[in-house]
């Protein structure tokens, strides 16, 4: 297994430098450089540019800036950005990063748990008008406009009934004399939920050999339990309404980007337990005389959860850069939203600063997926 | 532990849970907006008082608006002074930041004559002393920074020796403009050194107004950057390790942060949360607050404070008042929201924010919006600037006036703007807009003006033929079908060669679908009398590369550009010797030229003026730009919330960054 892993690590980080130099080829092609902007200023005359191309070292051949780039991302330094100068790009992906991981997980985790439980369902109850319900609803949302949806959204719950905000990830009436930063309450929020979670999977693992009963009672109940502490811990701090307020803002981009993407899962979920139902140890499984849901849910779901599985860690790190339509719409500026305008505006070392970051979480992710078919599937053996 | 342990311990933690959650204390709400309105509401006033000779300060009490909520489109970078008028630079860095600093002078309002803000007049008339050009400023008493210091001459010679050492471009002229350097000769008197003497450009529209920052705030500060550039000093100013040491210097300086910073413009910063909002907070020793404006319609600009000072400039206040009203701020702050286009449309017609500061315009869907929404408002105001089409006179025959003339006389704008372009623009004829009366010369010649199409046809097919060209076939008009041009077609200069195909650039639908249309109207007009256009909508970076760039690959390109208020763009976009880069279609006139010296030399209003007149006759028949239409601005904003003291103005509100000092509460 040591052996498995290692190999993949440098597997991985061959991919990476390919990858880096492929990312560095095709933004570097794009015409033109980020002193363009100010051809249309006549202030800025052509020394002043060229004293800037100098500055940002874009007077040097392409080569050159191409190992100063690698040489760099290896010491985990990615430059400047240029629309932010003098910034450092880290810092930037820093203050980004965790307002879409807020967004993203959140809309990751549900999405995946309602298209894990509705595409086994739909398995199990085949040539239902259950079935053929939830697959026009799961195809149309697939396929549907999301800005287009996600405008009509903003425009049903945020201006005709006024329940929920129009954009943004905070209200800024609330947030006037605050002395706290939101990235301070985000990165508080996503610990609590770590926290929540890491007690949950917790009790999850103790009450596995429990009967079924009681672990539905204890898993429902302990998932309500934490969330209720989660929202006294934060009611009794300064800040609990501030992080309501964020929350507050994320219903409506959770909401679209939920609907969006859930269907995908439910309709791999679906075809991946319909595949696992026609194999001969589900039958076995019934001959024995199991009941009907240990059959669809220890001897059937768990063996198709594996593609599904795979599915949800490989799209985790495209979720930070895959947002852009969602925090485009909703006004969140996070990680798409940052990509977007450095792309827009020829922000090079941004751009490949937050692709790189991508990638690198990718590259993790496909090692996680690696080593968790593992533990997921007794029959993998890694050599 | 055994399963029913377990169970029991769970399930205290639920129910125990639910408890602290219903049981908690409720007696620390979170503060909602209601509450908050409340506590910052005014102190109700008694009416008999009202009646009292107190009026005038309960008129302003009744303006004063609690916050002022402007949505913007993208957040600012920066908030280090020396960065956001060098590189930093940014539309939405200076809607937030550009009050901050003081500036020598300023231009006033709606009519935008040059008027002194922190001097206290007019800068006295070049005196040559030595090998230098040196003019002599007072600064105002009572000008103060918001920690409570006076604004002195040693915070204008020291920001301009700062700008000089470190070799600022961008929105800084000090250096540029060839100030050698400003001596404080005392605290409230200023001596500019120009090395030559600098024109109505470099001067009155250059140096006088750019910021001032505060010298015992920023000079601990510079430590670490003047060394990098005093370890540059025996370095040859021409050598690569020169230059990477001043680019070093400027990156330290342009990294330094402002934190508490201060300032004496109308507003100050209070509060930033990246990528939502900031917030500016007022400036309650503001040194206009309560002035007093008029504007005379015999040209007079006249400002006073009652009993305190009183200034006039360009008349006798002889005519009517034609504008009149009290300078604020009356907003207690200002709150930039971050929106997207829509999002910020919906925002406004839900009363979330006031006013959209919004460069990119309002298409017809959202305009619709908000026209049906009568609590909102949209004005429109003529745009200081317009889109045109250049001419690269490197390639035949476009290097020839009667082609170019040709050209321009098929290209009926009237039709292109209301019919084709449905009235979202409107057409331009001259170098200088219309909404700039100082500069507009109204007797400018308008090509083909009022001509119907087959006029501008036998017109443009008459200076070709006077000018040598021919056709194999030529262009002729069609009475059938309502009437139509027939097209030429094998059109050769006098020459005998054919005419090349001309690559017109536009750029795309995606981008701008007004010039992209006009790319495609013009390239059909060309055509029609044998000019073989072929209308390449592109990136608009590429048409970037092609012309200001240097790429080369193009005949026409159709652009845009915003003007200055001072029009020395009639040189700088035509020739090469004062404009660099920005005169790409490589026109050359030697008059043109001449003229250009003088208006960027004198220090006469009145005599840049008329030379100004002559400049706009030879650009608009020589037509190195066919000047095609300009979109209004357009503004809109909460009436139910705010008012303006004025709406109409060159640019809009949006020129003015939505009018923050001025705005006041409807109420």
């Amino acid at each position: 297994m040591k052996k498995y892993i290692l190999r993949r690590f440098v597997q991985i980080l061959i991919t990476l430098v390919i990858f880096q130099t492929i990312l560095f080829i095709i933004l570097d092609a794009q015409p033109g450089d980020i002193t363009n902007l100010y051809l249309l200023n006549p202030k800025v005359t052509p020394e002043v540019r060229e004293q800037m191309r100098v500055a940002l070292g874009l007077d040097k051949p392409a080569i050159i800036r191409y190992f100063q780039w690698l040489g760099n991302f290896v010491q985990g330094n990615l430059g400047v950005s240029f629309t932010h100068y003098p910034r450092p790009v880290m810092d930037i992906i820093l203050e980004r990063a965790p307002r879409t991981l807020s967004l993203f997980l959140t809309n990751q985790m549900i999405s995946f748990a309602l298209g894990y439980f509705l595409g086994k369902q739909m398995a199990w109850h085949r040539d239902t008008f259950f079935e053929y319900s939830l697959t026009i609803v799961g195809v149309v949302l697939y396929t549907i406009f999301t800005p287009w949806f996600g405008l009509m959204m903003i425009y049903l719950f945020g201006v005709q009934l006024n329940l929920l905000p129009i954009g943004k990830f905070l209200d800024p009436s609330l947030w006037r004399g605050v002395e706290v930063h939101a990235n301070t309450i985000f990165y508080y929020m996503i610990l609590s939920v770590a926290v929540a979670a890491f007690i949950y999977v917790g009790l999850v693992i103790l009450t596995r050999k429990t009967n079924r009963t009681a672990r539905q009672i204890v898993r429902t109940g302990g998932l309500l339990g934490l969330i209720a502490l989660i929202v006294f811990i934060w009611s009794q701090t300064a800040y609990g309404y501030l992080a309501g307020d964020i929350v507050k803002h994320m219903i409506l981009p959770v909401l679209v980007s939920t609907l969006v993407s859930f269907a995908g899962t439910m309709l791999l979920m679906r075809n991946t337990m319909l595949e696992t139902l026609r194999e001969d140890f589900v039958m076995a499984a019934r001959a024995k005389g199991l009941s009907e849901h240990v059959v669809r849910d220890k001897h059937a779901a768990r063996n198709a959860f594996l593609p599904v599985f795979t599915n949800l860690i490989i799209s985790i790190p495209f979720a930070l850069s895959g947002g852009i339509i969602t925090e485009t719409i909703f006004s969140w500026p996070g990680m798409g939203l940052t990509l977007l305008q450095a792309v827009n505006l020829e922000d090079i070392p941004l751009a490949m600063g937050t692709l790189s970051f991508v990638g690198v979480l990718a590259l993790t992710a496909h090692l996680v997926a690696d080593v968790a078919y593992a533990f997921l599937d007794p029959r993998i053996r890694y050599q | 532990m055994n399963k029913k342990t377990l169970l029991a311990v769970l399930s205290i933690l639920l129910v125990g849970s639910f408890l602290l959650s219903a049981c908690q204390n409720a007696a620390t709400p979170a503060p909602t907006e209601e509450d908050m309105v409340e506590e910052t509401e005014p102190p109700v006033v008694d009416e008999t008082e009202m009646a009292s000779e107190e009026a005038p300060a309960e008129s302003d009490a009744a303006k004063d608006l609690d916050v002022y909520r402007i949505a913007m489109l993208a957040d600012m970078t920066s908030s280090n002074v020396w960065n956001l008028f060098g590189p930093g630079a940014s539309t939405y860095n200076y809607v937030v930041q550009a009050l901050y600093w003081p500036t020598l002078y300023g231009l006033s309002d709606q009519r935008f004559d040059l008027i002194p803000f922190l001097a206290s007049d007019f800068s006295s008339p070049f005196e040559e002393e030595g090998e230098f050009f040196v003019t002599t400023i007072g600064l105002k008493e009572g000008f103060t920074w918001s920690d409570g210091s006076e604004v002195t001459a040693d915070d204008l010679a020291f920001t301009a020796q700062v700008v000089k050492d470190f070799q600022l471009g961008g929105n800084w002229d000090y250096w540029l403009a060839g100030v050698d350097h400003i001596e404080a000769v005392d605290s409230k008197t200023a001596k500019i050194y120009y090395t030559s003497k600098p024109g109505l450009a470099d001067h009155e529209y250059g140096v006088l107004q750019n910021s001032i920052v505060q010298k015992a705030f920023w000079e601990p500060k510079l430590a670490d950057a003047y060394l990098v550039i005093e370890a540059a000093a025996d370095m040859d100013p021409e050598s690569d390790d020169y230059i990477a040491a001043v680019t070093e210097a400027q990156t330290v300086l342009y990294g330094i942060p402002a934190d508490g910073e201060p300032i004496a413009g109308p507003f100050m910063y209070d509060q930033w949360e990246v990528g939502a909002f900031v917030e500016n907070a007022q400036n309650n020793d503001y040194f206009f607050k309560g002035t007093m404006v008029e504007l005379f319609d015999d040209g007079t600009y006249h400002e006073y404070k009652e009993g305190e000072w009183e200034f006039t400039a360009y008349g006798e206040s002889s005519g009517d008042v034609i504008l009149s009203f009290e300078n604020g701020p009356f907003a207690k702050a200002i709150v930039y929201s971050i929106y997207n286009q829509d999002a910020a449309v919906l925002a406004l017609l839900n009363g979330e924010v006031d006013y959209i500061y919004n460069p990119n315009g309002y298409g017809p869907g959202l305009r619709a919006q908000l026209d049906g929404n009568s609590e909102v408002q949209v004005v429109e105001n003529a745009r200081n600037g317009w889109r045109f089409m250049a001419y690269n006179f490197r390639n035949a025959p476009l290097d020839d006036i009667a082609a170019r003339q040709a050209i321009a006389c098929m290209i009926n704008k009237d039709f292109l703007t209301q019919s084709v372009l449905q009235g979202a623009a409107i057409p331009v004829n001259t170098p200088v807009p219309v909404g700039q009366p100082f500069w507009y010369n109204p007797d400018v010649p308008i090509l083909c003006d009022g001509m119907s199409e087959q006029e501008r046809m036998e017109w443009s097919i008459n200076l070709l033929k006077e000018a040598g060209y021919t056709w194999d076939t030529e262009p002729t008009w069609n009475e059938d079908r309502g009437g139509s041009v027939d097209w030429g077609v094998g059109l050769k200069m006098p020459n005998g060669e054919y005419v090349p195909e001309l690559t017109l650039l536009a750029p795309s639908a995606g981008y701008d679908p007004l010039r992209a249309t006009a790319g495609v109207m013009i390239e059909q007009w060309a055509q029609s009398i044998g000019f073989p256009v072929n209308a390449q909508l592109t990136n608009f970076n590429n048409i970037l590369n092609e012309t200001l760039g240097g790429g080369g690959n193009w005949d026409m390109a159709i652009s845009g550009w915003s003007l200055t208020q001072f029009p020395d763009h009639m040189c700088d976009f035509f020739l090469v010797e004062y404009g660099a880069d920005f005169a790409f279609g490589a026109y050359e006139n030697d008059e043109l030229s001449q003229l250009c010296s003088e208006f960027k030399s004198t220090t006469d209003l009145e005599y840049a003026k008329e030379v100004g007149y002559q400049m706009q006759d030879i650009l608009a028949t020589e037509l190195p730009y066919v000047y095609l239409f300009a979109n209004p601005v357009q503004d809109a904003f909460n009436l139910a919330n705010v008012e303006y003291p004025y709406l109409t103005v060159l640019g809009g509100l949006e020129n003015l960054y939505g009018m923050q000092i001025n705005v006041y509460s409807a109420e």
